[in-house]
Order: C-alpha cells, then structure tokens, then sequence
C-alpha cells in the first residue's frame, strides 16, 4: 500500500480509471455501430499526428489530436458517400497513419523518441498536464454523452431500428466520430494505441449477457473496465509485467468468467 | 370531393439503365387503407422510398396533402445476433427525441402501448425478448408517438405469427377508422393483406391494376392482372 503514496501511482491510478470510464462509456456504442475496428484506425491516425508533431518540434501526444479530429472528420464524410466500405477505410487509413507515421519520425530523426510508448501505453509516467486534459477530456466526452444520449443510441443502431425518416442522425455520427477520437487520444497516452479496442470491446461483450437494457450495458460495461484497470495496475505494482498487457489479461479474464458463470445461472452466453 | 392525401403521378426511376418503376400513377384517397403488392424486386421500396422522400432521384411527381404527418413503420427483420440490448423504452424514446421527431406534443409511452395492445409492463423489458408480434405493436407505438395521419407500414406482417396475425388486422383497421388514419402497407404476400384492403395496388415495376380485393383473385401464388387495368 506504500506504493500507494507515490504520485506516479496516484496519476496513473486516475488516468486509468479515466480511461476505464471512457472505454465503458463509449464502447457498446461503438460494438453497436459495428466500429470496433476504428479504434484500431484511429490509433494508427494518431501517430502520424505524433510523426508530424515531432517534425515541427511541438509535443507528441498533443499533436496526435488534430491529426485525429481532421482525418475523424475525413473518415465520416468518406463513409456518408456510402462509396467506399467501412473495412477498406479502416485498412486505408490503418497502414496510411502507420506508413505516414515512419515517414515523419525517421525525417525528424528524433534518437529519444520512441513508438512504443504510444502503442502500448505510458501510463506510470503521466505529468500534471497529461493529467488535467485526461480529466477534463474525460468530463466533456461523459457530458455529451449524458446529454445526447437519445440522439448517440439512435445514431449507432442497426439501420432497421431507426425510423429512416426527415432527420437523418449524421451529425450525431460525426460527433460519435470525434467521441471516439478523443478516446483514443487517451487510450494512447495510457492504455496504449494497439490496446484500447480491447478495452472498449471486451467489457460490452462482457456486459451483453447480463443487460435488459443500453442503459445498463453501458453501467455494466463501465464497472467492468474500470475493475479491469484497477486490478491490472494493482497488480503491475506487485509484479514485474507491463500495466497495459495486465489490464487487457484481466479484462479477458473477466470475460471468460461470465462465459463460464452466465450459462450456470440460465443467461443465454453470447459473444 | 377532397383532393387525395398522397398523389403519385408518372413517376419512374432508372438505376444504372436498369428500369426500377415504369410510369407509376395513383391516388391514396383520405381515411383509406391501401395495400401496395407485389413480388420481391418489383420495386416497392423504392416506391416507399420516394413517397416518404427519402430518394428525390426520379422523374414525375409525388404530392403529400398538405398538413399530412406521415410516419413510416419499417419492416421487422429476421432475429439479429450482434444486437446489443435495448429496452422496450430505449426503442420507443429513440424515435421520439426531438432530434428525430416531429412531434413537438407531449408524447405518453404507457398509454401508447396500452393502446396497441402491449401491457405496460414490458416498457422495461428487453425490445428483442418480446415476440414478434409484440415487436410489431411497439413499432406501430412508436410511430403513433409521431402523431402521425398516414402511416406506411413496411411488411407488418412478415415477422409474426399466424395467430397474431388477427390481433394486428384489427389493430390496423382500427387506427384507420376509430383514428382516422391514412394507411399504405406493402407486402410480397397478398393474401395477408386481402382481408384489410379497400383498394390493392400491384406493381411489378408499373402498375398493373388497382382494382378492390371482392375482385382480386390469386391463382397459384401468381396475381392475376387482368382484372381491371389501372386506369
């Protein structure tokens, strides 16, 4: 519990459950939607923001969240024209941020600058800054959320659960669109850019079982995360193994938990 | 006489040098109920399409009267997987947000399902626990909560049972005629929609016939058109 004390671990604490509460949030929307992959797209988005940052010389992690609500925006017009299919769009932009991202950082020839931290997370080495935009990231993203929560739930249903009807939800979309965005923001700086789809797919398929309603998916989904989070850095102060890989080994746990509870106590198991 | 709720005249459409609707005219006359039949790939929906606005790529015209809510109700489709929960309330509140609906009224839930024959109870149940049938119920309710004049009715009979069926026969009538209701349904299956129609529709790209279902007859499955070309 001394380790407890430390401010590292304090921040690290918070950013994570920051985070898990993110995940949790937004992640039935995203299943739902059928998004999942987009996460892993924005991911590699954002390090060609991180790229292009290093090359002017302005911080990584900040200059990964234009790069993120420009090529976002790009992503949701692209998919409106309804020319393209949402997979060869992730696969573009995934290899497209990746390549683009090399480019940069080898032009830079930054020798300190290392990928690794964006794509499996630094969350024991978050600073002041990081900390008060996580949190107040955090605090706008579950603002709207709460406050457009109808207008998100119909915006990302099956087509056939809509009424196709005057008031077309595409703005809600590309609002949706920037959501995840910042979350992935986030997931970068903590979680890691190869791992966030975890955390924002795992819990729901966790929750689905155990839910009558969105309502409490999202709740259900959200405790899931934020237990995950705080087990896994729990545990990363005990054992010598990196925080993001025991977060997403204690998501997965979860999940094989109630694929082998629900079925005992007569929930129909899905995935 | 009153001038008609919904007017269709000479519309066509063509995709790719394919002809979807050839020369399509009618009339929907106020307060009837009006079945819209055909094989798949007649071209029903995009019909539908066209007359709830949603494609504006054809030629003629289609007049909605002025002052007409139309709500439209889409087809129940087959039990789907990947769907995550959603309440009975969640389904229904979706469609009634102000970004979405029309409807500037307030809207009361409980008593709208209690009208289509839904007991309040389920309101807080899972949307795909409930049969079809029911299913069908809250999507008519949730069109209600539109406060709409004409409703269009995509398959409503598709996803149930046969004996719910009856149950949502009246359910239809009634609303046409205790509520005064304008009612388009479309369906691939004439004889579900026979027993409700004051006048049937047959497309298979034009119109065939419009003739009243005492002298409508199917043979074999097959729609007999030569009775009463449309005029």
């Amino acid at each position: 519990m001394e380790l407890l004390t430390y401010t590292f671990v304090q921040y690290a604490f918070i950013g994570g459950i920051a985070m898990a509460v993110l995940a949790g949030l937004l992640g039935p929307f995203v299943v739902q939607s059928r998004q999942s992959i987009a996460s892993d797209m924005f991911a590699h988005v954002a390090l060609a923001g991180i790229g292009a940052a290093l090359l002017v010389g302005a911080s990584p992690w900040w200059g990964a969240l234009p790069a993120l609500i420009i090529v976002s925006s790009l992503i949701w017009w692209l998919l409106d024209s309804g020319k393209y299919s949402p997979d060869a769009l992730a696969m573009f932009f995934l290899s497209g941020g990746l390549a683009l991202a090399l480019a940069f950082v080898h032009v830079a020839r930054d020798t300190v600058f290392s990928f690794e931290n964006y794509l499996f997370g630094s969350i024991l080495t978050l600073t002041d800054i990081d900390l008060v935009a996580i949190v107040v990231s955090t605090a706008l993203v579950v603002g709207m959320v709460w406050y457009l929560w109808y207008p998100l739930l119909g915006a990302t249903q099956s087509p056939r659960y809509l009424i196709p009807f005057r008031h077309t939800p595409k703005v809600v979309q590309l609002l949706f669109f920037w959501l995840l965005a910042i979350v992935v923001w986030i997931g970068i700086k903590t979680i890691g850019g190869l791992l966030i789809g975890a955390l924002l797919v795992i819990p729901v398929l966790t929750a689905r079982n155990w839910a009558t309603s969105f309502k409490k998916l999202v709740c259900i989904s959200t405790a899931v995360s934020v237990v995950s989070v705080s087990l896994g850095l729990t545990i990363a102060l005990y054992v010598d193994l990196p925080p993001s890989s025991l977060i997403i080994g204690t998501v997965i746990a979860l999940f094989v938990l109630q694929a082998i509870a629900a079925p005992l106590v007569g929930r129909h198991s899905q995935v | 006489m009153n001038s008609p709720v919904i007017k269709v005249e000479q519309v066509s459409k063509a995709v790719a040098g394919r002809q979807l609707l050839v020369d399509v005219s009618f009339d929907i006359a106020e307060r009837s109920l009006v079945s819209l039949i055909g094989p798949n790939g007649a071209g029903k929906s995009t019909l539908v399409k066209i007359i709830l606005g949603l494609d504006k790529q054809y030629d003629g015209t289609v007049t909605i009267r002025q002052g007409e809510r139309v709500q439209y109700v889409p087809q129940l489709g087959m039990d789907d997987q990947h769907q995550l929960p959603l309440s009975v309330y969640e389904y229904i509140a979706i469609a009634t947000n102000s970004l979405y609906s029309q409807n500037k009224k307030p809207v009361n839930f409980e008593k709208t399902l209690t009208h289509v024959g839904v007991s309040v109870e389920k309101l807080h149940q899972s949307y795909t626990s409930l049969s079809g049938g029911e299913r069908q119920r809250v999507a008519i309710a949730r069109a209600l909560l539109g406060d709409p004049t004409v409703l269009v009715l995509d398959e409503p009979l598709a996803a149930v049972d046969y004996a719910s069926r009856s149950g949502l026969y009246e359910l239809i009538r009634h609303l046409q005629q205790d509520h005064n209701m304008t009612v388009l349904l479309v369906s691939h299956d004439i004889d579900s929609v026979l027993p409700l129609s004051d006048q049937v529709l047959c497309l298979n790209k034009s119109l065939h016939t419009d003739c009243h279902p005492s002298e409508f007859k199917t043979t074999g499955g097959q729609i007999n058109t030569t009775i009463h070309h449309h005029c």
